[in-house]
């Protein structure tokens, strides 16, 4: 008798909970955002920081009356880095929690496997971290946009900065998927490009790491004894900390060579280091919180201060850029319909903290300013800065749509 | 010659890590036929106090010492509440249980610390660098290679001519027979699982000044440390030391001479053990 009615007690109360979520709230139906970045592992801090930066974006469109109207409902999951987790996780933002709208992806790997499926889902993706060139190239579709830098972009920078110096031969240590290996392959056709007297280093000379690595002596060996003038890497989070503060002890950055490294003014990367980030190095990052002096971005950082107590980083840009982007596209369409939106983001101008993007029709690439720098040491900063700081225009680093493979139909 | 040397230190610092992590998952194996998928979370929170206890009192040294205690001693309470419970039932409660113990411990950290990476200063006296050839090498991965076989040697004193290491390898060896002549194996168990815990830890702290601090800093190395296992041979003290050893020079070498194929060399090095002799190096007749 007692079980059943502890039983009885059970359903009612599941049954109170259930008729509680259903109850209509009154409201204007929400608009519903889903965001799918690295909750966990190695990597979750640029989960973290994406999540911060989107509801920041999220508070704020909110308290300003919301996007035509409506408030905004985010939903977070977690891609774990791995593909087929996020296209699971992506499914059920699209299915069950029925959202408007994607936004996230950190890995390339993912974007790669996942950008295919979403012309099926019919629901709009803005890629606000993944770089590879495929997902606005090979496999472009049109329900897929990025508004952050992508690979070829960043790397066409990397070979412009290189180009400034006087190294020949080059070297390059990046993380052992897709991501590194383009890093380079891009890095030497640009190169080439500008220079035609560089040298690169044979296949099995250069260095990819997997990202499980922790100890990488013996790989900051290999490119010290193959004495290049160059050296890019492509590493990223903790394994760029430990690259740099185990190639620091080794002499690594002792001035035999240059060091570009392309994702080196990450937050992430530059507040672990703190002073044991080497001076005099080349990095770069798709936003720099002290990149420029416009009313917007000195909001952004300051307001993101305030909330997090800790320098926006890119990723946190880049999330709070995308809700800035597709509320943009919702009040040029006039509507959060999907192919409206589709329709509204291509060909799309915004402001954002990190400049003025353009969502290009052609591969629905953001054309989108490039920040490289100097590490340097100043005293009112806990982190190192990027001084000399210099902005790449996003017309000159951004390969024309005809290069990119992309073709919509 | 010269990054034959570089080569073998790059590789041994390694690999006196590794067998820190590996002798302790080895033990804990031996004795009591656990296999701890939990040992990577112990490595993690090793390094994770004893960058807390720095904050604190901020000496290398005070981390090192108290960081792994402070794991040893939740390692006692772990298998005082918990692993006692599936000693003698199937295996797979065992690994159901280490790894929800590893789900609880790294998701503790991360909701502790968050998610972001951390990083520890070495001590003022192993900062530096001494000159090699025309570069330079730390000091602090010297220290790495002297402080795995100090370690080794201690243990192997220990269960070798103490009383109380005699006692464990007698109820490693026959659990009933050691109970019959009154030994408390309960009480032994526990102390076998927390000195277990206590070597993980250390290891962590040791690992902390030259890697980043991430909650899932023990996920990535508890599978090399289990293909050590594997190779020394399961529950096997000196295996670990070889395994360890030999793990960690294939790796740095593998780095330099087998470029892209050095991802599978572990994996290699494992199948053949496995292939030839399957219990590993010193690991006993089944």
């Amino acid at each position: 008798m007692i079980r059943k009615c502890k039983t009885m007690t059970w359903l009612i109360v599941f049954m109170a909970i259930g008729a509680l979520l259903a109850l209509p709230s009154g409201a204007a139906k929400p608009v519903k955002l889903g965001f799918v970045y690295i909750m966990s592992g190695p990597f979750a801090t640029y989960g973290q920081f994406a999540k911060q930066g989107a509801e920041m974006a999220i508070e704020q469109i909110n308290a300003a009356g919301g996007i035509n109207g409506s408030p905004v409902e985010a939903f977070f999951e977690d891609s774990t880095g791995k593909p087929d987790a996020a296209l699971r996780a992506i499914r059920k933002l699209v299915y069950q929690e029925k959202v408007d709208c994607l936004i996230g992806l950190d890995s390339s790997g993912v974007a790669k496997t996942v950008a295919p499926s979403i012309g099926k889902l019919k629901t709009p993706l803005i890629i606000t971290h993944a770089a590879t060139p495929d997902v606005t190239g090979s496999v472009c579709n049109k329900y897929v946009f990025r508004i952050s830098l992508n690979l070829a972009q960043n790397i066409k920078t990397a070979a412009g900065v290189a180009a400034l110096g006087d190294a020949k031969k080059w070297t390059t240590i990046g993380p052992d998927y897709a991501f590194g290996h383009q890093s380079w392959e891009y890095f030497q056709k640009y190169l080439a490009q500008i220079k035609p007297d560089a040298e690169f280093l044979p296949s099995d000379q250069v260095v990819f790491s997997p990202t499980k690595t922790t100890d990488f002596s013996a790989y900051i060996t290999k490119i010290m004894q193959s004495k290049p003038d160059g050296v890019l890497i492509s590493l990223w989070g903790g394994n760029l900390i430990d690259f740099v503060r185990q190639g620091s002890e080794m002499g690594f950055f002792n001035g035999d060579f240059e060091v570009l490294s392309t994702l080196g003014a990450a937050v992430e990367v530059l507040d672990a280091l703190g002073d044991k980030m080497p001076e005099g190095i080349w990095v770069g990052t798709r936003y720099w919180f002290l990149g420029n002096d416009s009313p917007i971005n000195q909001a952004f950082v300051k307001t993101f201060q305030e909330k997090y107590n800790a320098y926006p980083s890119y990723n946190a840009e880049n999330a709070y850029g995308a809700v800035l982007t597709y509320q943009a596209a919702a009040k040029k369409a006039g509507s959060v319909d999907k192919d409206k939106i589709v329709a509204a983001l291509e060909g799309l101008s915004v402001e954002l903290p990190v400049g003025n993007i353009f969502i290009r029709p052609e591969d629905h690439q953001a054309i989108t300013d490039a920040c490289w720098g100097v590490t340097a040491a100043d005293p009112a900063y806990p982190i190192r800065i990027l001084k000399p700081f210099k902005v790449f225009s996003g017309a000159e680093i951004t390969p024309a749509p005809a290069e990119t493979g992309c073709n919509m139909n | 010659m010269e990054s034959f040397i570089i080569n073998v230190l790059n590789g041994m610092s390694w690999g006196m890590l590794l067998f820190l992590i590996s002798v302790g998952l080895t033990t804990v194996f031996g004795v009591l036929g656990v296999l701890n998928f939990a040992h990577g979370s112990f490595f993690m929170l090793g390094a994770y106090l004893c960058m807390q206890i720095m904050h604190i009192a901020p000496s290398f040294w005070v981390g090192i010492l108290i960081g792994p205690l402070a794991v040893a001693l939740l390692g006692v309470v772990i298998e005082k509440t918990l692993l006692t419970r599936i000693y003698n039932r199937d295996v797979s409660f065992q690994l159901l249980l280490t790894f929800a113990i590893l789900l609880v411990i790294d998701d503790a950290v991360r909701l502790i610390y968050g998610p972001g990476y951390h990083v520890v200063e070495a001590p003022a006296i192993l900062a530096g660098v001494f000159p090699l050839f025309d570069h330079s090498y730390p000091i602090y991965r010297l220290f790495l290679i002297v402080i795995g076989p100090v370690v080794g040697l201690g243990l192997w004193a220990f269960f070798r001519y103490t009383r109380w290491g005699k006692i464990v390898r007698a109820a490693a060896a026959d659990r009933e027979m050691a109970e019959g002549v009154g030994i408390r194996a309960p009480l032994l168990f526990t102390m076998v699982f927390a000195l277990g815990s206590w070597l993980a830890a250390l290891g962590g702290a040791l690992a902390a000044p030259q890697q980043s601090l991430s909650p899932a800093m023990g996920e990535r190395i508890i599978i090399e440390s289990f293909i050590v296992v594997v190779i020394g041979g399961m529950g096997s003290f000196p295996g670990a030391f070889v395994g360890a050893l030999i793990l960690g020079l294939c790796e740095s070498f593998g780095t330099v001479f087998a470029g892209r194929a050095q991802m599978a060399v572990p994996y290699i090095l494992l199948a053949a053990v496995l292939l030839i002799r399957p219990r590993g190096f010193f690991g006993r007749e089944a």
